[in-house]
């Protein structure tokens, strides 16, 4: 129930300070702004299904690590955690619900992007291939799994960083290395790519979550 | 109801920050619907107390108990039972009062009926009623300090520790907070608080705390303080008539010194050793012997700033 009121509390506070609007607005606003660059450099057209699910995978993960960490390091330091922790609420109950809030806002920007890209793509050329469709849902599936893992870690950035700007270079540095983990079923020549991609980014995140919980029930305020 | 029984216990409470004693031994209990005023100078670990009190700091050595619920062991059954207003009392950017008061209700436990009924009697008691829907960052050091009482109060929690409650707050709000307190504490609320403005804890505090570099000094009601200090116990005589054989007065038994600051008001400072009661007796005698004419007599009593001083300069530890 505290998990719940917690994650609705944080979805409020996302959409009062309008995080949402920025959200679920610029990354599709984005992707029209790259349609038209792309447009004008050169003369092959990618779909504009492929270039949302593209700009989310590019961006969606540092986005998301960004959002936590420095929100985490900033109400760290304003102690405005105080007030939750003397209640009767469990330590991991608060972090779970940011890492939920985070990663459900950013993967409905993402669906937002990327449906916009094929309502794009079937009104200017009245059909969608399926191979954009199955490889942009693959993208999809990818990268919001490497949001979850991104948002594991900027929740374990911010409870351990001491300031913002070490949160940031944290998070540029994390994000280089976790980017690799797509990476490795190729390198391990399995089968079924994305599949593993998606085991294996649950497994991190699961695991940076474990760690951010034991850190922050030890943390002393 | 007040009960006597102990509802906070700390017995020897240490906390070291590196080699730095935050807390050094400190032993305390607070009785159920008792008023503990804690003073003390700046950095002398009232609010390392605090925390530990409330389980944000929970690495010291010692026992702390809270009812019958250890802590940190049993943390989440302590939180059920306490409001706290920490010093710095902050909120998110984004948070309006009723917002914050709706979910840290919920938060405490009280169901979404009870959230509705106690957030509007709060705000009204903490006369926060038209500032409700604002956000608090736009609000004033002394009104985000009132919303931070009304997150405290909010549940009707048994236990209230207050960080230095009176910051901020103009003359009719410390009023208010003051009746507030005096009113829970009859309805058996144990209430713990921190403050600078001395006189305000006189005013409320049924026992007194003083803690300097981490170790308490003195711990008792104002009376039990005031016997307990070394300093010299002076009368205050009033004349109605100023007499120039005031000196004389410094001929009776069990005055160490005498002195007249102003016409007609004459301070008799008493030897340590002697009551009183009888000095004031032997006054009151030669004064009408000598045939002056008397307007009063009385114990001048330390106040809670010399008590403060005193303690805190003489470093007597209980």
């Amino acid at each position: 129930m505290n998990l719940f009121n917690l994650y609705k509390d944080e979805l409020r506070g996302f959409f009062k300070s309008k995080i949402m609007a920025f959200l679920w607005i610029g990354l599709p606003v984005l992707v029209i702004i790259f349609h038209f660059l792309q447009n004008t450099s050169t003369d092959q057209t990618i779909p504009f299904t492929w270039l949302s699910a593209l700009i989310v995978s590019s961006i969606g993960g540092t986005l998301s690590a960004v959002m936590l960490s420095v929100s985490i390091i900033n109400e760290k330091s304003r102690h405005v955690y105080e007030l939750f922790l003397i209640r009767p609420v469990k330590r991991y109950e608060i972090m779970l619900a940011k890492f939920l809030a985070v990663y459900s806002c950013v993967a409905v920007a993402s669906l937002i992007a990327i449906s916009f890209g094929m309502v794009s793509d079937w009104v200017t050329t009245g059909t969608i291939s399926h191979a954009v469709l199955s490889s942009a849902g693959e993208s999809l599936a990818i990268s919001l799994s490497m949001i979850a893992v991104s948002c594991s870690a900027g929740v374990l950035i911010g409870l351990v960083s001491p300031s913002i700007i070490v949160g940031a270079i944290l998070v540029i540095y994390g994000g280089n290395s976790l980017s690799v983990i797509p990476l490795i079923p190729n390198m391990l020549e399995v089968a079924d790519a994305a599949v593993f991609t998606i085991g294996l980014s649950g497994i991190v995140t699961l695991l940076l979550l474990a760690v951010a919980v034991i850190s922050f029930n030890r943390k002393q305020f | 109801m007040k009960s006597g029984n102990v509802f906070v216990s700390m017995q020897n409470v240490t906390k070291k920050y590196h080699d730095l004693y935050a807390l050094h031994n400190v032993s305390l209990d607070i009785k159920e619907g008792e008023v503990f005023g804690y003073i003390g100078p700046n950095g002398a670990g009232k609010t390392t107390t605090m925390k530990i009190l409330v389980g944000l700091i929970s690495d010291f050595h010692g026992e702390v108990k809270i009812g019958s619920h250890k802590m940190p062991n049993q943390r989440n059954e302590i939180h059920k039972l306490l409001g706290y207003l920490p010093q710095n009392v902050a909120f998110q950017e984004w948070r309006t009062v009723k917002d914050s008061l709706k979910i840290f209700g919920k938060l405490s436990g009280l169901d979404d009926q009870e959230v509705e009924k106690r957030v509007p009697e709060v705000l009204d008691l903490l006369d926060l009623t038209t500032v409700c829907d604002k956000k608090i960052s736009k609000l004033s050091g002394g009104m985000t300090q009132k919303v931070g009482l009304a997150q405290a109060l909010l549940h009707g929690p048994k236990l209230l520790i207050l960080d230095e409650p009176l910051n901020g707050l103009d003359p009719l709000s410390r009023q208010t907070f003051k009746e507030i307190v005096k009113k829970l504490s009859n309805k058996g609320t144990t209430i713990l608080f921190s403050s600078h403005i001395l006189s305000d804890v006189q005013d409320v505090a049924d026992v007194i705390g003083i803690l300097n570099h981490g170790k308490l000094l003195q711990f008792g009601s104002l009376n039990q303080l005031k016997q307990g200090l070394s300093a010299p116990k002076t009368v205050e005589v009033l004349l109605s008539t100023p007499s120039n054989r005031w000196q004389e007065l410094g001929k009776i038994k069990g005055v160490q010194s005498i002195e007249q600051t102003n016409p007609g008001k004459i301070i008799l400072t008493l030897q340590s050793e002697v009551d009183p009661d009888d000095a004031i007796n032997r006054i009151g005698k030669v004064i009408i012997d000598l045939g002056m004419n008397i307007r009063g007599i009385s114990l001048l009593s330390p106040s809670i700033d010399e008590i403060y001083i005193n303690y805190i300069q003489g470093g007597q530890a209980q």
